[in-house]
């Protein structure tokens, strides 16, 4: 049905003309951010602004850092569990054709296994967004679309995974080539924006002694 | 014509910061909801933290965002109307103080405040900032130009507080000095004696040089968000320490005075300026480190909690100095919870606190401080920002909280272990 060459074509060659525009339009982007002007904190520091920032990068993994995770483990949770999954999806697109001796069958159901509650949680997020007054005024259909083609994409993953016929496989690598191709243009490129808030934002609560909070000299 | 100067004025702000919170960063998650004060109070979906942010990310996004250039309708970009500037002027100074308690809970960490600030120098340019804000601004911008006709009143004001302070002291030696060239500190207060007279007792117990400026520590050009104004407002205070020649510039317990002049100062003016500025709760926490000052805390002996302003500590770093003075004046400090980092805004800052037109919004976006009071059984509160205090104070009368609101330094006097000390108590306001 599906001739070898096409396959081959949709695992090698589309995959990396997706990944090289995907790359060059985020250093478009990283660069169109560098050139914006910024005033940089001038004032004798009372703390550490590297300190800041790699303590806004920690902070996604210490959920008694915030509020907001504190009070909402679950939500922390469900989140950690979603990224896992998609971080897995993601790693799997370059493993099946690249490593594909990696890839036994435990190795498989591994991945399946990590990506299922991913697709699961998938699912609540998007009822949550249909069904909170409070995520409804806030949801464009940017971010429906990205949320249901994140779920297309974990479910061709486990499909491939598991069943890995040549039919799956191609449905799998077809689905990740758009997904790469739409990307840069959605929400889904937020990752990319965290780390100049973590470096910026996290370095002035640094600099300024607020978190971390600033040593004592006295 | 007002939509075409506040997009120009949008656009001076778009800075890395604003460029980075107005992009693709905010996942739409809603982490933020539930840290801000205004949503806690009102449960309307209009007023969380990614909803008041992304009415001006949808403006930033049209001329900034790939996909929202070419399919607006995808990402809900749209270009900014008259009738959505109008409808900013109450989500940029009412329903905003810009706390950045979304921005520390935000696992992005996105600056909604920012967006905000930027939404209010947006307005501010095309002429719709609130009018009593813009009257401060200029007031204070005014005094300066003119000194000279201040002068004569200004001293006759602080010859009676004078007076008040020898009595309290119970010696004609304690002094207000004003214009006092090489004094170590110049002393920024507010209007009014509440932050002059218990600072003079506490500057003249632990026998510190120091004048007092003839200006108000206060910058509504911040509130406004009109740089131009508050840097010129921040200048009288620069100018006058140069002229004086003092080592370090002490604000009084004031938060956005002391992160504009602190933080922001010397970013407006490209770099640290000539003198050490602190705020008089970091010098008091000094004195009572070194032991300059001794107390007696059973004078405070009523159950005492300190409310952070949200400038002051999340946004100036002063979070444990009012915590060791509290410890060290007073009998039974009580934290709230959350506190510190977390610590919840009292509905009242970023100007609100001045528009009386607003004023019920404002007391209902206090309820979950009052709450948060309420549970610590405090009988007294402690707050080093006027504007937090006079917020607290109009909710203590609101909600029968049945509370003192005090300042750190008013707290401090009362434990003040003075040789002559008058036997009534101190009375400044």
């Amino acid at each position: 049905m599906l001739s070898d060459g096409f396959v081959h074509f949709v695992e090698y060659e589309l995959q990396i003309i997706a990944l090289a525009w995907l790359f060059v339009l985020y250093a478009i982007k990283i660069l169109q951010l560098l050139r914006l002007p910024m005033l940089r904190e001038k004032g004798p520091g009372k703390g550490s602004a590297v300190s800041g920032a790699l303590r806004s990068y920690a902070n996604l993994f210490l959920p008694w850092s915030m509020e907001s995770s504190k009070k909402h483990f679950w939500r922390w949770v469900e989140f950690g569990a979603y990224h896992v999954g998609a971080g897995i999806a993601i790693l799997n697109t370059f493993t099946s054709p690249f490593a594909p001796g990696m890839m036994t069958q435990p190795v498989r159901w591994a991945f399946a296994i990590l990506i299922a509650p991913a697709l699961l949680l998938g699912l609540v997020k998007l009822a949550r967004r249909i069904a909170r007054p409070e995520m409804r005024l806030i949801s464009t259909p940017d971010d429906y679309f990205s949320l249901a083609s994140v779920e297309v994409f974990f479910f061709s993953a486990i499909m491939a995974l598991l069943v890995n016929t040549p039919l799956w496989r191609t449905v799998y690598f077809l689905i990740t080539a758009g997904f790469l191709f739409y990307v840069p243009f959605s929400k889904i490129s937020h990752y990319v924006y965290f780390f100049f808030a973590a470096t910026i934002t996290g370095g002035r609560y640094g600099w300024r002694g607020v978190r971390p909070q600033a040593r004592e000299v006295k | 014509m007002t939509t075409e100067l506040a997009t120009k004025e949008l656009e001076k702000k778009y800075n890395k910061l604003v460029g980075t919170s107005a992009s693709n960063m905010c996942a739409h998650c809603g982490w933020c909801m539930d840290s801000c004060h205004v949503y806690l109070a009102n449960h309307d979906p209009e007023v969380t933290p990614v909803a008041k942010a992304e009415r001006i990310r949808h403006v930033y996004k049209k001329s900034h965002d790939w996909m929202s250039k070419i399919f607006p309708f995808w990402t809900g970009a749209k270009k900014l109307t008259d009738e959505e500037l109008q409808k900013w002027v109450e989500l940029a100074y009412r329903d905003c103080t810009l706390c950045e308690r979304c921005v520390v809970n935000c696992p992005m960490g996105v600056e909604t405040p920012q967006l905000i600030a930027a939404a209010r120098s947006a307005l501010n340019s095309a002429g719709k900032s609130p009018e009593i804000l813009t009257q401060l601004a200029d007031m204070a911008i005014s005094r300066e130009e003119n000194a000279e006709l201040y002068k004569d009143f200004f001293l006759e004001q602080i010859k009676e507080i004078e007076k008040q302070l020898q009595a309290y002291m119970g010696t004609p030696e304690a002094s207000i000095p004003v214009n006092k060239e090489g004094a170590r500190i110049l002393y920024v207060p507010l209007s009014g004696a509440h932050t002059i007279l218990p600072e003079a007792i506490i500057f003249n117990a632990a026998h510190e040089s120091w004048t007092l400026s003839m200006f108000e520590a206060s910058n509504y050009g911040v509130f406004l968000g009109d740089t131009a104004k508050a840097k010129r407002i921040a200048e009288r205070i620069i100018n006058e320490a140069k002229r004086l020649k003092v080592q370090e510039v002490v604000l009084t317990e004031c938060g956005h005075a002391y992160t504009t002049m602190r933080w922001e100062a010397p970013k407006w003016f490209g770099g640290p300026l000539p003198f050490r500025v602190r705020n008089i709760i970091e010098v008091l926490d000094e004195y009572v480190c070194l032991g300059r000052l001794k107390f007696d805390p059973t004078k405070n002996s009523e159950p005492v909690t300190y409310h952070d302003s949200c400038n002051l500590g999340r946004k100036g770093g002063l979070l444990e100095e009012p915590r060791r003075v509290l410890r060290a004046v007073a009998q039974d400090f009580r934290e709230m919870t959350p506190n510190r980092l977390q610590s919840l805004c009292c509905g009242g800052g970023s100007g609100l606190v001045a528009i009386a037109e607003w004023s019920e919004a404002r007391i209902k976006a206090g309820k979950p401080k009052t709450d948060q009071i309420r549970q610590t059984g405090a009988k007294v509160v402690v707050t080093s920002c006027d504007n937090c205090r006079h917020q607290i104070t109009e909710l203590n009368e609101h909600y029968n909280l049945g509370i003192k609101v005090t300042s750190l330094c008013e707290l401090t006097v009362q434990a003040l272990v003075l040789p002559n000390r008058a036997t009534a108590p101190l009375s400044s306001k």
